[in-house]
């Protein structure tokens, strides 16, 4: 370990360096560049689901005043380069481009993309565009009769859990749901393409410039160089803007023909299908345990719901078979396609919906041993990982729910369900859940620059999507050179910058992080070495603008860096995950999607975390509030304590959300999302979101990183739902299976 | 979006007489009428700004009718403590409605006329009688939680949204309706339709004609008023549920009743029953129960709405014991 804890810069609750600029609405959004002369474009979505389109007439909305351009399947006529499907080892959000057939896939597919002088006539005109369809029977819902399962992979066996779970005492067998949901950023999905001398420069919100970068140039035939992408502020991910959705091609595609910037903002509903979703999925969880309460075999069968045009599946076993010792463990996992867009990634992707299933059917396990659920996961706790057998890297997850307990006031709960109970007659319930989220790393590169009067940048092309990426990377450089916070300004989102990984799995600090180190680290290397050769550098130090020397004396850096050339010190830094072969390493240093962990070649690395609900439930009405959570959470080193809570608060705030409100109601006889806006997809108010308390455990991991950071972005929404559920059920003795969870299942 | 003239009418009268026009739409607050322009769902080709006209945001509480003007805001109403005092369901079904930005612009004319919520008809897109008369009704085997238990039919099954409607519906109410032949008054309850044979039709409203003033009785029942409204989200949602419930009482007897029912209907729909079952009533919690189920007894349940049959029955119950323990 080499962190400097001197200097103030790692562990300080350092407030975002983008602050300010968000809240005066400075800060620059993708929509907000202004390229010259620039064209707006409009969207026209397929009214049926599954089919072909049988008439075509562009003749009213070409007629418009100040339409230039209208992009169909007939006008769009040009291969395009086969960039692939982002889970298969491409950029793009499906492997079904718009506009390249006459078929349609799902409903609410563009099958038009117009362009105007202004926003207004392109809209118009988008209206006009006038489409028969020659419609087809269409399944969105992998309820709907006669669709299949298949197999997802070969899923994970330990020991023989279906004989276990025969000859167990006490069992659990439940099934339990989730619907589809949407991310719904409040940035709304949106490009701006502009081309010089055969150059693409693209402003989009992005999570992945790289990728974006890499994919746009294969689509488009020309040298990744060729192709610019912007994205210096991100206004909600969440998954959704980590692949090239469909529009950008498309406005690009626009823009080249046109000789002239083409700018389009997806509207709200629209972006229900222009982009990815969350998919339903199905869990059927079984457990068994001696009477004493320790677990004899796990078995957890998941079914997601898929696409015909791509094949998705968001299994959580890996996951969920490490959580509990079992000597027997049997995990599968299954799809159902259905005629929807691509489902992508949205927060814990495989973790939230499999943990509603999971955490639940603990608790369920619980009762039905009169054990504690707090205990009941305790005197489960694995020293090593059941199904590798490795140590892991760190797992605080029982000091978790002992911190957890404690701060939430468990001991006051009477087990019985519907016991406790307010003066006003409110029901109260308490529930738990673990949360879990693999540390995952990418190789990442970066550069930082020091000059003489102190100040230093950073350069990463990896992003900040509002979880504080521009202020934890420069905390990491300032503790490394000895200066003030303030001094530090670090530059990201745009693809001309060092190589950064995708801001996806939950690995921006660890990754870029690790780069930053690196990279800082020998900026300070040549500080030492410029200023006394021959020294011995392992007893030298930074300190407040200072190189301290095995003597004791001070040298500043003002003094060191004004005699060299360019006045500067710079150093790029190429930095990889230690399990991680240089091929693959070049692989994702050039925009490919290559990861490492969370099972590495020695040890096996989770962040976890314990969540605790209270809910209040009205004895006449049964709506759900949420009073209070608490989230107690082990993810290694946490390098800026305020902007790592705002972030596990964030998701824990969303799985209440989720619990309790989230859902994309599928229309089944006509094959299509019906609540696209946000009056009807309901996510939590303020009003809805009662206290929440997070605390980060002080927790040394040597093994992860570099900087013994673990996962944070994506684990506060993972056990949020089953902790609610559970609450629910003590409030209430009614065990709901689903979610959202709505007062009409509690009538 | 379709091409529009924008005029700011300079009087009343101008604004009536542009109205009268075809394809003409007022506008006050514009919470609304943007939304609607923006999805394609009035077919709007001229809207005549009444917004600033003066004289028309009036509220006067001191006499036997209450009088407010139809362009005072939702927020400002809310905040009268007369109107606080007395007419708690009033100024509930204005806190309880939209988002607090929303109701700063809103209109309590405007607010009569909002357009329903169903997904159908906002979509654009799925078969419906409201928006394309004729096409169909989409909701009839889609999605129907949201849908009607009164009032609709086998062409239309969509509710009316409103909250303070809804509470106006549980006094004794007109409105007041000016156009270029004078200003006349008509019964709340006659003012908006229910979705029958004619679901594109809401309101008795003809071209030229503008709502200029909402008239409430005053009652002593007021003080015992209140409006209780069930939603899944806390804030910043429209009803699953609601009633607005108003009480005449002599000690814990109800001599007096009105009940209306918001979340469930066409439109802002009155329970008589309910109000049959509370008159001459020692009131407790199994008479209120038993009032909400009356109010509910000839609901025609879809698919998946039959739980607001039970449900509203409670939030009528709850309406009812709340109202009595005001004051």
């Amino acid at each position: 370990m080499d962190i400097n804890m001197g200097n103030g810069g790692i562990g300080v609750p350092v407030v975002r360096r983008d602050a300010m600029a968000k809240v005066l609405g400075v800060a620059q959004y993708a929509a907000d560049f202004p390229h010259e002369n620039t064209a707006y474009a409009a969207l026209t979505l397929s009214k049926v689901a599954r089919g072909r389109i049988s008439r075509l007439d562009t003749a009213a909305a070409e007629a418009v005043a100040g339409v230039r351009m209208v992009l169909t399947h007939r006008s769009l006529n040009e291969s395009l380069g086969d960039e692939t499907f982002v889970m298969k080892g491409g950029h793009m959000q499906s492997s079904f481009l718009p506009l390249t057939s006459d078929e349609i896939h799902y409903a609410g597919q563009i099958v038009s993309l117009t362009i105007a002088d202004t926003l207004e006539a392109a809209e118009e005109a988008a209206r006009l565009v006038a489409i028969d369809y020659a419609r087809e029977a269409a399944s969105a819902s992998m309820d709907d009769a006669g669709l299949t399962e298949e197999p997802a992979d070969s899923g994970i066996d330990v020991g023989d859990a279906e004989a276990a779970f025969a000859a167990a005492e006490v069992k659990v067998d439940a099934t339990y749901v989730t619907p589809a949901q949407h991310h719904n950023p409040i940035e709304l999905y949106a490009a701006s393409a502009a081309w010089q001398d055969g150059k693409l420069l693209i402003n989009l919100p992005s999570q992945w410039v790289m990728g974006t970068r890499a994919g746009l140039a294969k689509v488009f035939g020309i040298p990744i160089e060729d192709v610019h992408v912007e994205s210096p502020y991100v206004g909600g991910a969440f998954g959704a803007k980590a692949s090239i959705l469909p529009h950008v091609v498309l406005v690009a595609m626009a823009a080249r023909r046109l000789g002239r910037p083409v700018k389009l903002v997806v509207p709200r509903e629209a972006g229900f299908t222009v982009g990815s979703f969350r998919p339903a999925a199905r869990s059927r969880v079984r457990l068994a345990a001696t009477r004493q309460g320790k677990l004899t075999a796990v078995m957890h069968d998941e079914v997601g719901q898929s696409a015909v045009i791509d094949h998705v599946a968001f299994a959580g076993m890996e996951a969920t078979s490490k959580m509990y010792a079992s000597p027997n463990i049997r995990m599968r996992a299954a799809t159902v396609a259905t005629d929807v867009n691509s489902p992508g990634f949205m927060r814990a992707p495989a973790e939230a919906p499999s943990f509603f299933g999971f955490e639940s059917a603990m608790d369920e396990l619980a009762v039905a041993l009169g054990i504690d659920p707090v205990e009941l996961r305790i005197m489960n706790e694995p020293a090593r990982d059941p199904v590798s057998g490795l140590p892991w890297s760190s797992r605080l997850l029982v000091e978790c729910y002992r911190r957890g307990a404690a701060l939430f006031g468990w001991s006051d709960r009477n087990p019985k369900p519907g016991s406790m109970v307010a003066a006003d007659g409110t029901l109260i319930g308490y529930g738990c859940a673990t949360a879990t989220y693999p540390s995952a790393m990418a190789p990442s590169s970066a550069r930082v620059r020091l000059s003489a009067d102190g100040s230093c940048v950073v350069y990463c092309a990896a992003h900040d999507v509002g979880t504080g990426a521009y202020t934890v990377l420069g905390q990491v450089a300032a503790d490394v050179l000895g200066v003030p916070d303030e001094l530090v300004t670090v530059e990201m989102g745009h693809s001309r910058h060092p190589s950064g990984p995708v801001s996806g799995g939950s690995i921006t600090t660890g990754s870029a992080g690790s780069a930053v180190h690196m990279a800082a680290r020998a900026v300070r290397e040549r500080l030492f070495a410029t200023v006394a050769a021959g020294q011995d550098r392992s007893k030298m130090t930074l300190a407040d603008r200072h190189v301290v020397l095995p003597d004791g004396s001070r040298r500043a850096i003002s003094d060191i860096i004004g005699g060299l050339p360019g006045g500067v010190i710079e150093e790029h830094a190429d930095w990889k995950p230690t399990d991680m072969d240089d091929k693959t390493m070049q692989q994702g240093l050039a925009g490919g999607m290559a990861f490492a962990g969370p099972v590495g070649g020695t040890h096996v690395s989770f962040s976890f975390g314990a969540q605790f609900a209270e809910v209040r439930i009205d004895p006449l009405l049964r709506t759900i509030r949420v009073a209070r959570m608490v989230g107690v959470f082990a993810c290694g080193r946490i390098i800026n304590p305020r902007t790592a809570r705002s972030n596990l608060m964030g998701g824990m705030i969303w799985g209440a959300s989720s619990a309790l409100l989230e859902e994309s109601q599928i229309d089944r006889a006509r094959g299509r999302f019906a609540n696209t806006d946000l009056a009807s997809y309901h996510f939590a108010a303020n009003a809805d979101v009662g206290e929440v308390v997070v605390e980060m455990l002080d927790e040394h991991d040597s093994v992860v990183n570099a900087i013994g950071t673990k996962a944070v972005g994506e684990v506060g929404i993972v056990g949020m739902p089953a902790a609610i559920a559970n609450a629910v059920y003590h409030a209430t003795g009614v065990r709901v299976r689903k979610t959202p969870i709505l007062m009409e299942d509690l009538l | 979006m379709r091409p529009f003239l924008y005029s700011r009418a300079t009087s009343l009268e101008q604004a009536m007489s542009e109205a009268a026009q075809s394809h003409a739409a007022i506008m006050a607050g514009g919470t609304t009428l943007v939304d609607l322009m923006r999805g394609d769902l009035t077919g709007a080709e001229h809207v005549i700004d009444i917004g600033h006209l003066p004289g028309l945001a009036k509220v006067e509480l001191d006499g036997p009718v209450l009088r407010f003007g139809a362009l005072a805001r939702m927020a400002d109403v809310a905040e009268l403590p007369f109107l606080k005092q007395n007419y708690p369901a009033l100024v509930e079904s204005l806190q309880l409605a939209a988002s607090q930005q929303i109701r700063n612009a809103a209109t309590l004319g405007g607010n009569l006329l909002q357009r329903t919520r169903c997904v159908y008809f906002r979509d654009g897109v799925s078969d419906c009688n409201k928006r394309v008369p004729g096409s169909g009704c989409t909701a009839l085997d889609g999605e129907d939680r949201e849908m009607a238990l009164f009032g609709a039919s086998d062409r239309c099954v969509a509710t009316y949204p409103g909250d303070w409607g809804t509470a106006l519906a549980a006094f004794d109410t007109s409105i007041e309706i000016s156009s270029a032949a004078g200003t006349k008054t008509v019964k709340f309850a006659d003012f908006h339709v229910a979705y029958g044979d004619d679901p594109a039709r809401e309101s008795i409203l003809q071209p030229g004609e503008i709502v200029t003033a909402i008239l409430v009785q005053a009652t002593p029942a007021g003080r015992h008023s209140t409006y209780v409204k069930v939603r899944d989200r806390q804030s910043y949602a429209y009803a699953v549920t609601s009633a607005a419930v108003a009480l005449e009482l002599d000690g814990d007897r109800v001599t007096a009743a009105r009940v209306s029912l918001g979340g469930v209907a066409s439109k802002p729909w009155r329970a008589p029953a309910a109000e049959a079952a509370l008159v001459g009533q020692v009131l407790n919690q199994a008479v209120a129960l038993e009032a909400g189920r009356a109010a509910f007894a000839d609901a025609k349940a879809l698919r998946h709405n039959g739980f607001k049959i039970d449900l509203g029955a409670r939030t009528v119950a709850r309406a009812a014991m709340v109202a009595k323990g005001k004051h």
